[in-house]
Parts: structure tokens; sequence; C-alpha cells
């Protein structure tokens, strides 16, 4: 549970808000002073994906705020959809201090006030790639690609195209929508058929013909499963995790670079409207954006840097994107428009793909 | 409590005239009964309130303040367009699949405990009440092993020469994993009836040579009848509004009402949609409801003292002499192949958990053993998400008890000792929000918390609880207080005795097994629930069970069939507790 700070004591939340709007608007060497400090005691509550993601922010960003100030985090693990919806439902106070959120739902969040823009409160902040300045933090690029068992499909995939090939039928875990795998999978599907964002009729009709699916999965964690059970052998994933996945479980899976280029998928950081632990949130994405921090995500799970004074070992480089030149070959999509068609897609999804 | 100080010298006349008038019933029932009334409307009828005005509502943003523009958008889109009336249809049938496959293999259990010699009678039930009390996502992770490629299921289909059969993710392990969460429902209910059937009318028509089969369809399938009519709505309703199960084991391919609620109003923000449809299920509820009562009555004509008609001969009359000869003979193995069966299905995935939980592999749903480990649990209890869930998920259920306590006690002397003109109809009116999806209930709390920001959420969570174990709690104080031996509380108003000293003297301690029966039966409940209670949590209120799901929806790592072992030993060690104070049969009572 949250303790109330001594130094806000007194404070309603609209005197913080208040105050909040007007360290907005004052002086960076003003701001600070107004910004409430970090208390002993304080609980930081973190809504993040589990596994890698939690062991690594754990023993980078957490531990160090842990010793230095004596304060608590709250993980609350799952996927991106139940965290957004929790922090949408609970606008205007807020349970959680941060929330990680995909490339298109941190924007929207922004417009929708549920949680703030990035500031320059954040030291770090100042090393961001432009791209990952808006909407939050972007703390990881980790594209996605297609992956696949190599010995039950013997013939190599090299296109988005290939999961239409006779020899794949009832071998798909196709991937949940909305999500940032669903996202690219059903954005790339409307690209290699000639659509776009703007025309996705294209992608939902192709999609249907692959039916019956082995499955349809929601997380990596369950396509590692399935491919480990063999009940599915090829998908749609996040080509880290899946290099990391294939290198110490599974090296019959192989990560395909399509003709079509792979999808670019981005997490953020967000700090919520109205959290009572603005100057330790900031703290904590200030870590996550650190050298140290963006290392061993790029080591343990092949997450590509954010920022640009990433210190990486050269043997890395080949498997990670690196500088904007590099950033610019990912595939990059309309997310404004992405994020206002995602109800509407969501139950298309369910009614022309999931659902049976 | 129901009795507040009162003075026990000098005016102890006063207050023994006041006993007696409280404990025989003439008092104000509409006092006792007024606590558990009022928190009804706020925690169970307001929010439905709240849902149905919610399903008029025009569809906006996620934010767009309440119109008095009503429209019937949501329902005419729902009841016209054949996708959504598919997901209906398909998840009534769902429900009357498992609540078919519940009676089949419910009844040879209940008949099974009926005749358990009194000495394991505690035993045997405690095997129905441990799966019943251990949380829908503990039990939906062990049917996810038992039919995982290279488990039990899987196997023994390979060694029957079906090859490699694909079980998971489909509608076959959704309705077998429902089939495990709500047959204990099923299995007491029927129990209860069975327990109480006159013993000589099985002999009777045995005597007449009726064998197994004939005596089973004649005569004990006639008179459990009433019994079978509760199982089968309290099954039918469960199933027909759950998602958790259908969300675990269905991989997304399957979609259920409860799903399309939970995702409607979580996921999309679409609240008069996601209120239309709970509606809707609702309205889908009280039709089953009254098409099983009537056709159960039709079934039992005896109950209104109307003429009966032979069910075993003449409903009939193609079961031929030789027939039922036949079915006489195979009677015996048949009940034992579905007492296996249902036994197999109530405590094997339970065990596969337990197991599962020492496998020195990382996946949670990994069907082979790899080694022996206890990482899992050093793991578990090193980590704080589990450990603050935990504590979370006790503050709830305790406040949630001695909320219901409160509440429940007064009412139970009130049913038990007033003569009210419509006892049983305000007894089936108190009960009624177990009779109504849960997932309405929670949409509508989740709306007005929003509402009302400055009402805490854990208050919001903990109004719903109670709504939710009160019933259950009612219904085993009422027949405790129906118990209490009226003349020892006569004895001592007539040695003087003041209110208070008969309350806290005499009944309290006669009491004192059945409140804790009804608060282990309720602390179990609120413990294990999530259905209701994943709309509602915040990041600082997330339960065990919830956190568990949420992240068993996401990413399994072993660590969950740990604290699920944790939560299964808790409920065996309370269930144990429970019987030292009451018979377990007694304990759980519809």
């Amino acid at each position: 549970m949250t303790r109330k700070p001594v130094s806000r004591t007194g404070l309603t939340r609209r005197h913080a808000g208040g105050m909040m709007f007007a360290a907005g608007l004052a002086p960076a060497i003003l701001s600070t002073s107004v910004r409430a400090a970090i208390n002993r005691g304080d609980t930081l509550t973190v809504g993040i994906w589990g596994g890698a993601q939690e062991r690594i922010t754990r023993e980078h960003c957490a531990k160090p705020l842990e010793e230095k100030y004596g304060v608590k985090i709250n993980y609350v693990l799952g996927g991106t959809p139940d965290r957004r919806s929790r922090a949408y439902a609970e606008r205007g106070r807020p349970s959680f201090d941060i929330i990680y959120l995909n490339i298109f739902e941190s924007r929207q969040a922004v417009a929708d006030k549920v949680t703030q823009p990035p500031t320059a409160a954040v030291p770090n902040f100042a090393n961001l790639y432009d791209v990952a300045r808006i909407g939050g933090y972007g703390v990881a690029f980790n594209p996605v690609t297609v992956v696949y068992d190599k010995e039950v499909i013997t013939t190599p995939m090299t296109s988005w195209k290939d999961f239409w090939r006779p020899d794949l039928k009832g071998k798909i875990a196709w991937p949940s929508y909305p999500g940032a795998q669903g996202t690219a999978a059903l954005l790339m599907t409307a690209r290699a058929f000639g659509g776009s964002e703007k025309d996705v009729d294209v992608a939902f009709r192709k999609i249907a013909e692959l039916k019956p699916f082995a499955a349809i999965q929601s997380s990596q964690d369950q396509l590692y499963g399935m491919f480990d059970q063999k009940v599915a052998a090829a998908s749609i994933e996040f080509g880290s995790f899946t290099r990391n996945y294939a290198e110490t479980r599974n090296p019959r899976i192989v990560i395909a670079n399509p003709v079509e280029g792979q999808a670019i998928a981005a997490n953020f950081a967000c700090i919520t409207v109205g959290t009572k632990n603005q100057a330790l949130a900031e703290a904590w994405i200030d870590l996550h954006l650190s050298p140290a921090c963006q290392k061993a995500y790029a080591e343990q799970i092949y997450y590509s840097p954010t920022i640009r004074n990433a210190n990486l070992p050269a043997g890395l480089n080949a498997k990670l994107i690196i500088g904007d030149a590099q950033v610019k070959t990912l595939v990059d999509f309309d997310w404004d428009h992405v994020i206002k068609m995602q109800p509407q897609w969501t139950q298309r999804f369910v009614r022309e793909i999931a659902g049976a | 409590m129901v009795a507040s100080a009162a003075p026990a010298g000098g005016a102890a006349r006063s207050g023994a005239r006041e006993s007696v008038a409280w404990s025989a019933g003439e008092g104000r029932p509409g006092l006792f009964l007024a606590p558990i009334v009022l928190w009804l409307a706020g925690g169970f009828a307001l929010p439905l309130a709240v849902v149905a005005l919610l399903s008029f509502q025009p569809a906006g943003a996620p934010f767009a303040p309440i119109t008095a523009e009503l429209t019937a958008e949501h329902f005419q889109a729902l009841l016209t367009d054949a996708y959504y009336v598919r997901i209906i249809v398909n998840t009534v049938l769902l429900g009357l699949g498992v609540t078919t496959a519940c009676i089949v293999l419910g009844y040879p259990v209940a008949a099974w405990l009926a005749s358990v010699p009194a000495r394991w009678k505690s035993l045997a039930i405690a095997l129905v009440l441990v799966p019943l009390l251990t949380n829908v996502v503990v039990r939906s992770l062990g049917v996810m092993m038992l039919l995982a490629p290279g488990g039990i299921f899987a196997s023994a289909l390979r060694g029957l020469g079906f090859g490699q059969v694909q079980l998971l993710f489909g509608w076959f392990a959704v309705g077998l994993a429902l089939t495990q969460v709500f047959l204990p429902f099923m299995i007491m209910a029927l129990y209860d009836g069975l327990q109480g059937q006159d013993r000589r009318l099985v002999e009777a028509a045995e005597g007449l040579g009726a064998g197994r089969a004939r005596t089973f369809f004649g005569v004990t399938l006639p008179l459990s009848l009433p019994s079978l009519r509760g199982g089968i709505v309290v099954v039918f309703l469960l199933a027909s509004s759950a998602y958790v199960s259908a969300t675990l084991l269905g991989g997304k391919k399957i979609w259920v009402s409860g799903m399309l609620v939970m995702q409607e109003a979580m996921a999309l923000l679409n609240y008069p949609f996601a209120a239309a449809l709970a509606m809707i299920m609702l309205a889908c509820s009280i039709l089953a409801t009254a098409m099983v009562n009537l056709v159960v009555a039709r079934l039992t004509p005896w109950v209104a003292q109307r003429a009966t008609t032979d069910l075993g001969g003449t409903r009939w009359p193609w079961l031929a002499r030789s027939g039922w000869a036949a079915a006489d003979a195979l009677a015996p193995w048949v009940y034992r192949l579905l007492l296996a069966l249902g036994l197999g299905l109530l405590l094997l995935p339970m065990g596969l958990v337990v197991v599962a939980s020492v496998n020195d592999v990382p996946q949670a749903t990994v069907a082979s053993f790899h080694g022996f480990t206890w990482r899992w649990y050093r793991a578990v209890l090193d980590n704080q998400r589990y450990i603050g869930a935990f504590q979370v998920s006790l503050q709830l259920a305790f406040a949630t008890i001695s909320i219901a306590l409160l509440l429940t006690v007064p009412a139970a002397f009130a049913l038990a000792r007033h003569k009210l003109g419509r006892r049983e109809l305000i007894a089936a009116l108190l009960m009624l929000p177990l009779a109504l999806p849960g997932i309405a209930k929670a949409v509508g709390m989740l709306k007005l918390l929003q509402w009302y920001i400055e009402i805490p959420a854990f208050f919001g969570l903990l109004a719903i609880h109670v709504v939710m174990v009160s019933p259950f709690m009612l219904a085993m104080l009422r027949a405790s207080v129906a118990a209490l031996d009226r003349g020892l509380e006569e004895a001592a108003q007539g040695l003087g005795a003041g209110r208070l000293a008969t309350l806290v003297q005499v009944i309290l301690p006669q009491l004192a097994p059945g409140l804790v029966a009804a608060s282990i039966i309720g602390f179990l409940i609120s413990f294990g629930e999530v259905t209701v209670t994943a709309f509602l949590v915040t990041a600082q209120t997330q339960t065990l069970p919830v956190r568990i799901y949420a992240e068993a929806s996401f990413s399994l790592e072993n660590t969950i069939n740990a604290v699920s072992t944790l939560i299964i030993v808790a409920t065996v060690a309370l269930l144990a507790l429970l019987g030292r104070l009451v018979r377990l049969d007694h304990a759980w009572r519809r």
C-alpha cells in the first residue's frame, strides 16, 4: 500500500495536479524543487511483462532504488491490454505509477490523459532517439518477424506470404489482436498483399483463409510452450525473445528475415497522470534508460537500445538494430490511425479470425 | 450483533421479557433483516441497476457521460448479428453440455458419498469439497496438464491407436475444465437429496424384483429430481457465465459470452455494449431457471400432491424386460466406471498441479517429469508479488466474513425464528445473488467506482465479496440457528439472565461451531474468487488468485504450480479444521 509521504502531507489531489501543471510551466530548476521528493517507505507500482523483463528491471532499476532510498517496488505482471485497460478504468486515481505499453498504445494514452508525455526531468531523456520520445519513454526496440520450426517446416520461410503455403496449413499459431505481435501480423499481411493500415480488408480476408489455426497465441511464453510441445510450428513473434529462446531452449526455431522487412515494435515506459510517486517514477525510468540496463537487455534478450550512448559488445551488433539508419529499415505505420481503429479491428479479429 | 447491551441486574425482568419476545420470534424481524437487505441494495441491486442503465446508453468514448437519450442499439446488434447470436448460443450449449456431464458424473459420486460408512464420511466429503473450494485458475491449470501433449489423456489415446490428438485449445478442453470446476456443486446438491431418501423405498423396489438400473430410474432418480433441479440451475448458471477456464483452455479460439463481456468492458472500454451483453446473459439465466423449475415440477407431480406416473415403466416402453435385464447387469460396471471418471476428474488435475510444482522444468504445463526440486517454492516464498497478493487476499477474505457475519447472523435468526408470512420468499430473495451471473454485478460496480472516485476501490471489491458469500453463510447459519436448543435459553431466562447474558453465555457458545463453519466456507469462497474480482482489482489490491490468473494468461512459469499447491494445502488444512468443528457433510448445504 502507498504511504502518504511527509513532504506532501496536507496536499489534496487538486493541489498536486495544480503543482504538476505549474511544474510543467516552470523552468527545470524550479520544477525540481516543486516536485515531491522520494521518501523512505514509498511504494512504486510498475506494470510490466513477466519473465526476463521483470528479472532485468529488478536487477537494474528496483534494487538500486530500494538500496538508495529504502523504497518498495510493487510489480504487477501481465500482458499490455490488461494493464492498459486498468489504467483507463482508473483514470484520475491510478493504482499504477508506471505502465509499460506498446508504441501505439502509449501515444493514445497520452492523448487520453491517462499517461504523461515524456519530459527532460528524466536525465537520460536527452539520449533517446527521436522515435523513442513520443508517447512516453521508449525503452527498447524489438521488431516483430516470422518465426518457425525448421524440422516441421522444411522449406525456409522468406516472406510474410509464406504463411499461405500449403505445407503450413494447420501448423500456425497466429498472434492474438490487439497486442504488438497481432498488430504487426495484421499490418504486415495487409502490406504484403497490396493493402496498408488504411486498407486492412485484404489482411482480414487473407488471414481468415488460414483457418483452422493450430492455436491463437497471446504471448511469447505461450508460443514457446506450443513450440516445445509441437502444438504449432510457425508464428509471428518478437525476433529478440525468440532468438534467446532458440539459443537456449529450442535450436529447431528459426528467426526469419522476410523480404518485406520486419515490423517496428517498441516498448514504452509511461508515467500515469496523477501518480503520487512522480520523482520515484522518473528515477526508475532513468535507470531503465541507463547504458547498464540497456546492455543487460541487449545481452539477455536481444532488445535493441533506444539511447544513443549505449555501450555494447561488438559481437551483438549483428543481432540488433543500432543507430538511426537501421531503425529506419523497420517497417513503420501511421500509429494514430492504428490506435483509432483498434476497437473496430479487435471486434473484427474475434469475429473473423479467432472465433469459431 | 443481534442484541445491544441490556441491563442485567435491576432491570433483569424486563430484559428477560424482551429476550423471550426476541427469541420466540415476536420481535422486529425487519430490524434483523435490515442490515443484509441494505447491503444487498448497495452491493447487488445498485450495480445491476447501473448495468441496466448502461445497456441503453449510446456507444461513445470511454469517458462519455451518461445521457438521457436511451437506445436499444446494443441489444439490436447482439440479437440480430449472427456472429453474436452464435456466441450466445454456443455459450448456452456449452452450459447445457457441462450440466449434462455433471449430472452423468455427479450421480455416481453422490450415491457413493451417501453410501460411505459414517466414519469415512468426512474424508469422502473432503474429496469433493477440496476441489470445490480451490480456485478455478489452479484447477484449470491442472486440466491443462491433463490434456497437454504427452500428458495422461493424450498418452492414453495414443496407446489406443488414435495417434497424436490435439486436445488443448478447443471446446472439449473448455467443457472438460468447466465440468471439473462445477461438478462438486452438482455432487453436493445430489448428495443432499440422496442422503435424505428413504432406504425402504429402494428395498421395496428390489423386493419387487427390480434390478439396479430399474431401481435407479424408477425410484432414486425421480425422488432426487428436486435436488437435481438445484444442481442443474447452479451448474448451468455458473458454466454459462464463466470465462476464466475458457480463456486459459480455449486458446482464444473459443469465445463465450463471459469472455466477450470482459473484452468489451476491460480491453475496449465499451461499457454499454458489455452491459447489454451482461443483461442478455441475465435474461438467459432467469429463463433457464424458470424452464428447469417448470420441467422438474412436471416430472415431480407428487411434490404438489398431484397424481404420479411410473417413470420407470410406461415412460420407457421400448425398454422391454430383456432391456431392463441387460441394463441391470451393466449397471454396476457403468456405476464403477462413472464413479472412477468423476473422482478422477475431480482429483487428478489437482494432483498434477502438486506434482508439477516439484518438477524441475521452468514451464508450468510440461506433462513429463524431469526431476525433483524445491526451487519453485523458494522462488514463491522469496517473491514479494505473491506475498503481497496473499496479504491482500487475506485482508479481503477476513473483512468479507466479518461483515458477512454481522449481516447474516441477525438475518438467520429472523428467518429461523420469526413467523414471517412470506418467509421462503424472503429467503429466496436473499439468495438471489447466487442465481444471477456475477459478471453483471462486476461491470456495474466497475462503472460505479469510475463515477465515484472518492469511494476506495477496495470497498467496491469488499461490497461485492460480501454479496457473494452471504447467501452461503446465511444458508448454513439458518440451519445452525434452527438447531439451537430453545430449552436452554428458556432455562437461562427463567434463572433471571438478561438478553446480553443469554446471548453471550447460552446462544453464542451453542452457535460457535456453526459460526466458525460458515466463516471458513465464506473465507474460502472469498479467498478463491476470480471471475468477479478480476474486474475490480487495482494494482495495489491484486488478490492472489487474480494475480495467478493474470500471469497464467500471459506467462506460464512453474512458480504458478508451487503457489497453487500452497493454496491447495491451505484449503485441505482449513477443511480439516472445519471437520473437527462440524461434520463436513453438514457444513455444506445449499
